[in-house]
């Protein structure tokens, strides 16, 4: 415990990570509402302090956050959207980690023309705005959570290319790279047993930060209307849903996802830091 | 010594006792709770230089920066003080430090490229800080800046001036940074080791001008080394410091004759000896284990417009159970030489003949010869992949090489821990849990497992305290009595080539230019580079020393760029002896008498003559 006071970073960002995780698996069971069935109270105010003794005395469970233009409980839904945004971001960057990191890898130990095409063509994904791109991708292969993690997945990848392979190239020139070669082993023995291994710090903590963008590009397609199909319970959609009637004063459906889209990437953010500085050491 | 008043012996020269120029009195410094200092004492009388040496992370560059009232964050001094002038460095307020530092007191650091702004010509550094010190005009300092140049042995010092950091030499550099630190005439200098990086010639040149400056200054000088030949050479006093402690404080004949201290006597082990124990050589008729014949190594620079020999024609034989020391400054092409042996560097051209069986070193080597020849590095930790631990280290080449399994394995990892002097608990810990002088036993250890006839010990030592160094030439000798292993030896320490070597090799610029038995190369060295080498090293013999006896054969300027080599001789240049035809005429190895070779013609003429 005291060497986790070292670092409250990694404190944050674990807790606010593990709540969304937790959230993810089991918000069937504690949501009070089910998030796709519309409830009569329409467009109803989050309870006032006030109200909340007399509420919870009726026995009926309490709209936390007010209900949306269709009755739906944002309570639930905010609850529920971490099982659509953080699948999505987890699964899309584990499936660009894995890839880019292999490339990367590949691309750092065996330096060719080939590598060079490799890097030049990561160069050119990189240039468009990950939004951009993600919104061609999606709506050319249908709107749904697959095409979206498979779409992430590829944006995503050339990062994971670049930082392998940098890490990739100092670590090659190390001396026990060279102790390994006089020992008369294979060089892709080498790059799987000994370069690999040391090069995958800055990677982790980089996928820490990017499930947290991740999240906020999956959010980000669904509300320009690439991304999940409403009603999905998702946070960018209940911003874009919620939208129209703020201008009228109703808040609450756009702002209490908004917060936990901050939140959540921050939790993620912190965690990069924390992770940071726990392997600097 | 203990804190009372470091009232100390003086140099012979100084008749009186004149009042220090800087006392420190029972500094203790913390770095979060850790003593990184303790009870220090010292005073540094006009004109006097004290070493100082130690272990690494013994507390040496804290001591030598808290002489300058100089803290490392988060340094913290719980007591003591430091008297220069009547004030108290370690409390005056900051201002006045700093009115203080470059005008008083000078600093010189490890890595003189780090230490000077990359963006502004050398010339301007030495007139800024010259400037910031003195009431002086433009000119006066641009003329002060362009007369330290000359006197730290910058050549063209006009043209210098403007030169930027990148465009000068690492020995350059760190004349530069005396120049600086010397420009306002300091009473005190604190060189912390400022040769650490420098080849041998450069190192001896460097600490003659600053011996000389500083003698005819009448500063006080505080050394900063890890090398008892820059103690035994220019140091008048010497403090021997262990984890954070003064446990030797003594003049420097008197140290040399008998140490006290237990750390200082394991440091001076190996000085007795000065090479001059024996050892057990194979008979010189034996047929060598490998042989060299003609290895070229170059690259290709700036897109093929230009060639950088490396290796220039290297021809060697190495015999079994033989040391051959191969020894050269930064960039003779020595280290290539080693990797091209063991096919770790593609060599252009060459052949090595292993026990009778010749093969292309251009195609690279059979993987059935790796076990045969092995490597041990210079940097130990960085040798060692850092996430595994000893015996998963000692475990790779036993998998690959022999068919040792389970228990018999492990037997074998234990007599190997054993062979290198590590006890069995070492063999769970990681390479950053042990010190330097552990991992280079685990990279031995390594190197051993497989059973190899030779093993290229590139710098094995150079990145060693003095007390590991010994101890690791110690263990390499008893492995080869022991095991009958052949070494190649690659050093730019003479000292430590002397104490293992059967034969040594000179190199000087991708060539060999003299090879010969030790006693030939050591005691009677005929090629001008080898004399000029040997004239430069620091021999740990106080009765004997350099200021005091200015060698012969000096080397003029630096080491010319192996790219676009000169068309003669590679030495012509520097060459004290050098005549016209030596610059236009390619030189060959000549044996001389048996079991010497030199390239040089006139050290043949000189021999018939």
């Amino acid at each position: 415990m005291t060497r986790l006071r070292a670092y409250p970073t990694l404190v944050i960002g674990l807790v606010l990570v593990t709540l969304a995780v937790l959230l993810a698996v089991l918000s069937p069971y504690i949501v009070p509402y089910a998030p796709n069935t519309a409830t009569p109270d329409v467009e109803m105010a989050p309870p006032r302090l006030t109200q909340i003794p007399h509420l919870l005395m009726q026995g009926a469970p309490v709209h936390w956050f007010g209900t949306d233009a269709a009755g739906l409980d944002v309570f639930s839904r905010v609850l529920t959207a971490p099982r659509t945004d953080l699948i999505i971001a987890i699964s899309a960057n584990l499936l660009s980690m894995f890839a880019g990191t292999l490339i990367g890898l590949l691309c750092g130990f065996y330096r060719g023309w080939l590598s060079e095409l490799v890097m030049r063509i990561s160069d050119l994904v990189q240039s468009f705005p990950i939004l951009i791109s993600g919104m061609i991708l999606v709506t050319l292969a249908g709107r749904n959570a697959g095409n979206i993690i498979l779409a992430l997945g590829l944006l995503y990848t050339p990062i994971y290319v670049r930082l392998a392979r940098v890490e990739v190239l100092s670590q090659r020139s190390r001396g026990y790279v060279e102790a390994s070669r006089a020992l008369g082993m294979r060089e892709i023995v080498i790059a799987a047993r000994h370069v690999l291994p040391n090069s995958l710090a800055p990677s982790l903590i980089q996928a820490s930060v990017m499930v947290g963008f991740g999240i906020l590009t999956t959010a980000g397609l669904s509300f320009v209307g690439a991304g999940v199909r409403p009603p999905t319970p998702e946070w960018g959609l209940m911003i874009a849903g919620g939208v129209d009637d703020m201008i009228q004063g109703q808040w609450w459906p756009s702002v209490f996802p908004g917060v936990a889209i901050s939140l959540t990437v921050f939790g993620f953010a912190a965690l990069g830091n924390g992770l940071e500085r726990l392997y600097a050491r | 010594m203990q804190g009372s008043a470091a009232v100390s012996i003086l140099p012979g020269a100084t008749p009186a006792l004149s009042p220090p120029v800087v006392a420190a009195q029972d500094v203790t410094i913390t770095y979060g709770g850790v003593v990184a200092l303790k009870n220090f004492s010292l005073a540094i009388q006009p004109g006097e230089i004290v070493g100082l040496i130690g272990e690494a992370a013994c507390g040496k560059t804290t001591a030598a920066l808290a002489m300058l009232g100089l803290l490392r964050p988060p340094g913290r001094v719980v007591s003591g003080t430091v008297t220069m002038g009547g004030a108290d460095l370690l409390t005056l307020p900051r201002e006045q430090l700093r009115l203080l530092r470059g005008r008083d007191v000078g600093l010189i650091v490890q890595s003189p490229r780090g230490a000077l702004n990359p963006l502004l010509p050398i010339g301007r550094q030495i007139a800024t800080v010259y400037r910031a010190h003195n009431k002086v005009s433009r000119q006066a300092a641009r003329d002060h800046a362009l007369a330290m140049l000359r006197r730290v042995g910058i050549n063209d010092p006009e043209r210098r001036y403007h030169a930027f950091p990148h465009e000068i030499s690492g020995g350059m550099a760190q004349r530069v940074l005396i120049a600086i630190a010397l420009s306002s005439q300091p009473r005190l200098l604190v060189a912390d080791e400022p040769t650490s990086g420098l080849d041998v010639t450069i190192q001896a040149d460097f600490l003659d001008r600053m011996w000389r400056t500083t003698r005819a200054a009448e500063s006080a000088v505080l050394l900063v080394t890890q090398d008892l030949g820059v103690i035994a050479n220019y140091c008048d006093r010497i403090l021997v410091m262990q984890a954070g402690e003064v446990v030797e404080e003594r003049r420097v004949p008197a140290f040399f004759r008998g140490p006290t201290h237990a750390y200082s006597r394991s440091i001076l082990l190996m000085q007795a000896e000065r090479g001059a124990e024996r050892l057990a050589a194979p008979a010189a008729d034996t047929a060598p284990l490998i042989s060299v014949r003609g290895l070229f190594k170059r690259y290709k620079l700036r897109r093929g417009r230009a060639t950088l020999q490396a290796v220039g024609g290297v021809w060697l034989d190495i015999r079994p159970g033989e040391t051959l020391g191969l020894v050269g400054e930064s960039g003779s092409g020595k280290t290539t030489v080693g990797r091209c042996i063991l096919g770790l560097v593609q060599a252009d051209e060459g052949q090595l003949i292993y026990r009778g069986q010749a093969l292309n070193l251009a195609q690279g080597l059979p993987r059935s010869l790796r076990p045969r020849m092995q490597i041990v590095f210079q940097d130990p930790f960085d040798s060692l992949d850092p996430r595994w631990n000893v015996a998963d280290l000692l475990r790779e080449p036993l998998d690959l090489h022999t068919k040792l399994r389970g228990p018999a394995q492990q037997a074998r990892i234990n007599e190997l821990l054993e062979l290198v002097g590590l006890d069995a608990p070492t063999a769970l810990m990681r390479p950053r849990q042990l010190s330097a002088g552990q991992q280079q036993r685990v990279g031995i250890a390594r190197a051993l497992a497989c059973e190899p006839e030779l093993i290229v010990l590139d710098e094995p030592t150079s990145a060693l305290a003095p007390a590991a160094r010994t101890a690791i030439i110690l263990l390499l000798r008893s492995l080869q009595q022991r095991l009958g292993i052949a070494y190649l030896f690659i050093s730019h320490d003479l000292a430590t080539v002397r104490h293992l070597s059967h034969r040594v090799a000179v190199m000087y610029l991708s060539q060999i230019v003299e090879q010969g038995d030790r006693e030939q190369i050591f005691a009677h060295p005929r090629h001008p580079y080898t004399r000029a080498l040997l004239a430069a090293h620091l021999d740990t013999d106080p009765t004997h020393r350099r200021p005091d006896h200015p060698p012969a054969t000096r080397l003029e300027g630096e080491i010319p760029s192996p790219v676009d080599l000169p068309p003669g001789c590679y030495l012509a240049g520097r060459c004290p002896s050098a005549l016209p035809q030596c610059r236009t005429e390619k030189q060959e190895l000549i044996a001389q008498e048996p079991g010497r070779l030199v390239r040089c013609w006139r050290a043949t003429e000189e021999l018939t003559a």
